[in-house]
């Protein structure tokens, strides 16, 4: 690791166009009951009013109106996965959102050979 | 909170050497628009408790590349291309957990680019197919040459593709997931 390294890897920008600080987003706090949910774990909004929450948690309700992955919901609001983790829970222990984590796993921890079948089908019909 | 009879989030790993074709094969196939991805630098496996402590001095922006493809009401593809640089090997575990499997792109005129890859996904059982990226004057080369080279296990398929035909990706998931399928009945 070398955290002192120019950052080549940072787009042109970025850090100055996020919402708010991290910090601030989290209420300070960088962990959470749901920080075991898989990147690609996908959030539903619930039908619950949230026109009283903060920014980030009306943008994320916002973008759970279809099911969005927490990957996504990081790269929306522009905060690391982490962050959109300890959010998307927060919003779930209140009732504003469903999480819907991986299919049951099958041999191995990899997804259920009917589950596969799902995909193959579709897949094939596109 | 979690509840398991909604829909379907499944994960595809995009995994081969740096300019091999990752992110046009990845772009090819998802529905939405790139997408970059912050992640801290240091402790990452661990949680981000240290971004905290420094805004803005232990996170960077990780070219990771992600897709997705809604296959139907109620299962969603994601495709993750896996971050080039060692220092982001850690990231490969929480994309591997869990998923169906990963396709390895090779550039044949740079084969051992490909290798961390192979290792990784054997030595993970993750499932796996190698796909030689059809760059100009790598005609040549032959699927068995590559198996050879790899020393690839037998039942691990080998396509040869084009990454910037959609066709030719969706042709190479379609494969994985066939393998991947095909190691699941076999094992249970």
């Amino acid at each position: 690791m070398t955290p002192d390294e120019p950052a080549r890897h940072t787009g042109a920008g970025r850090r100055d166009d996020r919402v708010v600080p991290v910090y601030a987003v989290t209420g300070g706090r960088t962990r959470s009951s749901g920080r075991d949910l898989p990147v690609e774990s996908l959030v539903l909004a619930t039908d619950r009013w949230a026109g009283d929450l903060q920014k980030e948690h009306r943008m994320i309700i916002e973008l759970a109106g279809r099911p969005v992955s927490l990957m996504e919901v990081g790269a929306a609001l522009r905060v690391p996965v982490g962050v959109a983790r300890v959010l998307v829970s927060d919003l779930a222990d209140s009732g504003y959102l469903v999480v819907h984590a991986p299919a049951p796993a099958g041999v191995g921890g990899r997804p259920a050979a009917e589950v596969l079948n799902r995909l193959l089908a579709g897949l094939r019909a596109r | 909170m979690r509840d398991d009879n909604g829909p379907i989030p499944l994960k595809v790993v995009v995994a081969g050497g740096f300019g091999v074709g990752k992110t046009t094969l990845v772009r090819a196939l998802s529905e939405i628009p790139p997408l970059l991805t912050e992640e801290p630098l240091t402790a990452a496996s661990v949680g981000v408790d240290d971004i905290a402590a420094v805004p803005g001095k232990n996170t960077t922006t990780v070219a990771m590349d992600f897709g997705r493809i809604t296959v139907d009401d109620a299962l969603i593809l994601y495709l993750f291309g896996t971050p080039g640089q060692d220092r982001f090997w850690f990231m490969w575990d929480e994309l591997a957990r869990g998923s169906v499997g990963a396709v390895v792109l090779v550039d044949l005129r740079r084969v051992e680019d490909c290798f961390p890859a192979v290792d990784y996904c054997e030595n993970r059982q993750l499932p796996f197919v190698v796909a030689l990226n059809d760059f100009p004057g790598t005609t040549g080369f032959s699927a068995e040459t590559v198996r050879e080279a790899l020393a690839l296990a037998p039942d691990v398929p080998v396509v040869r593709m084009d990454a910037r035909s959609d066709g030719s990706c969706l042709a190479t998931i379609i494969a994985l997931v066939e393998h991947a399928l095909e190691r699941t009945t076999v094992a249970g």
